[in-house]
């Protein structure tokens, strides 16, 4: 199992640079990243490959990646979009702002708030999650790493539009 | 003591040393805070919020830095806003504790009400019902009622295999940890983790292969709920149907202190042991065992067992009575011209071995012998072994311990366990050995030698050391420079190694037999065998760190009675003389011809055995012996420790405790041994008689002591039922050198390797007559050395 490595040698030594060598497994977190780019979410053998390169038990590395919200274990959309229903955002319309974002993905709600939901064609996965931090400009929505906030419908239709257009499945 | 401190629990004054945490201080006093995720053997996480208490801090007056006296005199309590959890807050001067008024009350009810929401409460078919935490503290501290609606439990895996061996129930598990932490602080194998987070967090494995550590059956024990349980004891039984039976393991010399749970079957009728779990001994196991002796029971109950004395009849070995087979065995060895041979294996116990010497000794007529153990240096240990009060659990700042040739892990697991937690508390380890082992990673130095050239290295070390009157003159050759070259070991290493080992106000020398020498050839110890363990005795004799406690010198050996067998030949004067034409051979618990020798020819040929081994095929008499759960006994384990075994099961057809088929032929010789009724009634003349044995009556052996951390107590606090030490913690008899003060070097020319030296490694799942008899275990089993082969040749 190196074939992180092999494809990405600059980048993983990179970052194996930036930690102390009797610190490497400081790197997970990065180079889960890089697995998840790869494979579109971190196979079991991605996360063998990430602990042998930092040189501690795929469990460990497991254990991060269970922990971790932004870290799939599963088959995920291209783009992942997380709306946060939390209470402030809540206080400000976000439930009747996830219900619209079903709505226009085609999605069941119920499934989008218990570990989320793919649409079909696999562009994009929705799930409703807990506080971002970003309370104070709710409602929000966080699509893969970026943040969307004081959001409308229209903001949502527009926002989801850009981007499938983007990545060619509009 | 250093630092005791002033703690009032409940308004009960303790005294206890710093940095004991809160619990501790309670449980010193008898009051049981509850606690699921603490353990005393783990380090506190603060998890579970179980141990919530109230607790009080002395006001202190800023200006003079003195507490602060009320009208009373007394000082001022400030009591905390919040309950604080009493696993992670260690005691401090004046502090005052309530454990047990409504808000802390309150608060155990609260906690206990969440771990239950998710809990399936199958105790009726839990195989921790009955000494389940969980359900103790529930039905001390917990509501009677939820106010949780049951269809939110979850639903999750009941048998989710996470190794071979180990399964995980999803719901019993309260997410406490103490099993991950177990793998990692205690074994050091990091193969469980959680997964996810919060109401869905889970144990599990991505490791390969997966949870199947030498340890793993311990957190089977520790896991405060049934949610993991063993392939071989899940719905078996409940703890209150079983018998707990003290005994001893008989897989390796470390001497792990065991329970059996035995119960009659209602199918057979039969006795059988249907769990073994660690008996608490702090100075020899503490509360774990290895898997091997947790699971590697089930040969005692094996189809395979010989039930009835063979006799040879027609070329055909036939069933027969234990008369005809004895006299029939005492008329061959009574013989007037020509040899008889005993061969002794080193599992039996000192009983045994004791009578078999003296049987050659004093019954049979001819030029008789017994044979030694197959390994070399017991003499040595005996002389120079670790110290009387020795305890591994106690070393630390200031210890060095030289391993040199052996792998502790896979030789001794729990000395693995033990060395470690020695070195994290300060201890340093320097791990010499021809390849990598687990050891190497809690050594300070780890020297890698060439095949072969273990004894060199020791002596480059002595050399670095300067010291060695005795045999000066041929250690002076030894410098570390020129070792560095034999051995490949670099220079600066051995003088580092060396320098530590000057400096060592305790030094213990653990030496194993993975060198490629022959240590035995036609009955007679090889010099090559015989240069490794000799060159550890000259250096804890050079050193001056014989015949004390906490030093000297510790074998690895093979067997767990190994040493034992030994001093019982020797105080019967055992020795060999290579012969052939022997008139007979008497061989008890040992198959020379399944491990590949040969035996030395004779006219005819006794066997006493569990199983019809190869050499029991070619016997002309088969005797069929008692395992060590059908009859009581004792072993001398590694540290000298003589610990007592008893009997748990009913013995297995007509087969007899060794020594007492021993003792029917010494009658039958006209031997007056009419006064070995019992075994106890031999380990009394062994006691009165054997020097270094003096003091290991059976009385003697039974003793106990209080042990803390109290996880056996009745109370069951920790759970388990089956640690409680009933049978005694076993003496540690004293070295010669403490016995007669005298200690001497001797020099043995260090043997020197060739290209085809392969290096004798030993495994603790390698196949074996006893172990093949457990199917549990069997996908631990392996064939072959695990080491690429290029690693096990000489130079
Ligand atoms: S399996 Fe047992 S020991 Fe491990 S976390 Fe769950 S309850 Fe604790
Ligand atoms: S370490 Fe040795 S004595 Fe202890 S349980 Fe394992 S095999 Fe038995
Ligand atoms: S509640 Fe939505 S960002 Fe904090
Ligand atoms: S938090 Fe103290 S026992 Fe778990």
């Amino acid at each position: 199992m190196t074939q992180l490595l092999e494809k990405y040698p600059a980048e993983i030594e990179k970052i194996l640079d930036k930690y102390p060598p009797d610190r490497k497994r400081s790197a997970v977190l990065p180079l889960l990243y890089i697995a998840q780019k790869e494979y579109g979410y971190c196979t079991p053998d991605a996360i063998r490959e990430v602990a042998g390169i930092v040189g501690v038990e795929p469990t460990e590395v497991e254990s991060v990646v269970g922990f971790y919200t932004l870290f799939y274990d599963h088959p995920v959309g291209e783009h992942v979009v997380q709306i946060c229903n939390d209470l402030p955002c809540a206080l400000r319309g976000s439930e009747q702002f996830l219900d619209h974002a079903c709505k226009k993905l085609g999605l069941d709600k119920h499934k989008v708030e218990h570990g989320g939901q793919t649409t079909t064609d696999g562009s994009v996965t929705l799930e409703s999650v807990v506080c971002l931090g970003a309370c104070d400009k709710a409602p929000m929505m966080q699509i893969d790493l970026e943040y969307f906030e004081r959001l409308s419908n229209e903001d949502f239709d527009r926002i989801i539009e850009e981007m499938l257009a983007k990545s060619n499945h509009g | 003591m250093a630092d005791l401190i002033n703690v009032y629990i409940n308004e009960v004054l303790v005294s206890v040393p710093k940095g004991t945490v809160i619990v501790d201080a309670a449980k010193k006093l008898g009051v049981n805070i509850p606690v699921f995720c603490y353990h005393p053997k783990l380090k506190p996480v603060g998890m579970c919020r179980m141990c919530l208490v109230e607790v009080g801090r002395r006001k202190i007056d800023r200006a003079t830095g003195q507490p602060l006296l009320d009208a009373n005199n007394q000082p001022e309590i400030a009591w905390g806003l919040k309950l604080e959890t009493g696993c992670t807050t260690p005691i401090e001067e004046g502090m005052q504790v309530r454990t047990q008024n409504e808000v802390v009350k309150k608060a155990q009810k609260d906690v206990l009400e969440f771990l239950l929401t998710s809990h399936p409460l199958d105790c009726p078919v839990c195989d921790k019902g009955g000494e389940c935490p969980l359900q103790n503290l529930t039905l001390q501290f917990g509501p009677g009622t939820t106010r949780f609606d049951y269809n939110d439990k979850q639903h999750l895996d009941k048998h989710y295999p996470l190794g071979d061996i180990i399964f995980l129930d999803k719901e019993r598990c309260i997410q406490c940890a103490r099993c991950i932490r177990f793998q990692d602080e205690v074994a050091d194998d990091r193969v469980l983790g959680f997964y996810e987070r919060g109401r869905t967090m889970q144990i599990d494995t991505l490791s390969e292969p997966g949870f199947d550590s030498k340890f793993s059956g311990n957190t089977t024990d520790i896991c405060p709920v049934g949610a993991l349980t063993t392939r071989d004891f899940r719905f078996r039984a409940r703890p209150w149907e079983m018998t707990h039976v003290p005994s001893i393991c008989t897989h390796c010399a470390v001497g792990c202190n065991l329970t059996l749970g035995t119960r009659r079957s209602a199918r057979d009728r039969q006795w059988e042991i249907l769990r073994v779990m660690p008996r608490q001994n702090e100075d020899v196991n503490e509360i774990w065992i290895c898997d091997k002796g947790r699971f590697g029971h089930h040969f005692t109950r094996s189809q395979a067992r010989l039930t009835t004395p063979l006799v040879r009849k027609n070329g055909q070995l036939a069933e027969a009575t234990w008369d005809e087979a004895i006299k029939l065995v005492a008329e061959r060895l009574n013989v007037v011209y020509g040899h008889v041979v005993g061969f002794i294996g080193d599992r039996v116990s000192n009983e045994d071995a004791y009578l078999f010497g003296k049987l050659f000794r004093e019954g049979v007529k001819t030029t008789r012998i017994a044979n030694r153990p197959h390994v070399a240096g017991a003499d040595l240990v005996q002389k120079y072994g670790v110290g009387s009060g020795t305890n591994l659990g106690a070393l630390g700042k200031g210890t060095v311990v030289l391993i040199v040739a052996g792998d502790v892990e896979e030789t001794a697991p729990v000395y693995m366990l033990r060395l470690r937690a020695a070195a994290q508390r300060g201890a340093k380890l320097i791990v010499a050995n021809a390849r990598e082992t687990k050891m190497d990673r809690y050594a300070a130095n780890s020297l890698r030698y060439k095949v072969g050239t273990e004894t060199q290295l020791v002596y480059g070390l002595l050399n670095a050391v300067n010291q060695g009157s005795g045999i000066r003159d041929q250690v002076a050759a030894y410098t570390p420079a020129k070792v560095a070259e034999i051995t490949g070991v670099p220079e600066a290493e051995i003088t580092a190694a060396g320098k530590l080992i000057a400096e060592a106000k305790d030094l213990i020398v653990v030496f194993g037999d993975e060198q490629p020498y022959d240590i035995m050839v036609n009955g007679q110890y090889t010099d090559a065998g015989r240069a490794l363990p000799q060159a550890c005795a000259n250096l804890v004799v050079a050193t001056g760190h014989a015949g004390k406690a906490n030093n000297g010198l510790l074998s690895l050996w093979p067997h767990n009675n190994t040493q034992g067998v030994f001093d019982m030949l020797a105080a019967n004067g055992a020795q060999w003389t290579p012969a052939d034409g022997l008139k007979a051979l008497y061989i008890v618990g040992s198959d020379p011809i399944g491990e590949g020798q040969t035996l030395p020819k004779s006219e005819f040929t006794i066997v006493q055995e569990l199983f019809l081994t190869e050499t029991a095929k070619q016997a002309d008499v088969v005797l069929p012996a008692l395992s060590f759960a059908e009859r009581d006994g004792t072993f001398t384990n590694a540290e000298r420790r003589v610990q007592r075994y008893y009997k748990a099961i009913a013995p297995l057809g007509q087969a007899r405790a060794d020594w007492e088929i021993i003792r029917m032929v010494g009658e039958q010789l006209g031997l007056k041994w009419t006064h070995y009724l019992t075994s106890e009634g031999v380990m009394a003349e062994i006691a009165a008689t054997v020097p270094q044995y003096s003091g290991t009556e059976y009385a003697a052996l039974a003793q106990v002591t209080e042990a803390w951390p109290p996880v056996g107590s009745n109370d069951l606090y920790f759970g388990g039922t089956a640690y409680d030490n009933r049978g005694g913690v076993g003496v540690q008899i004293k070295s010669g050198v403490e016995l007669d003060g005298q200690s001497e070097m001797n020099w043995i020319e260090p043997p020197v390797p060739s290209a085809e030296s392969t290096l004798h490694v030993r495994q603790l799942n390698r196949h074996g007559t006893l172990i093949d008899q457990s199917a549990v275990y069997q996908p631990r089993l392996i064939d072959a050395p695990i080491e690429p082969a290029q690693v096990l040749k000489g130079a």
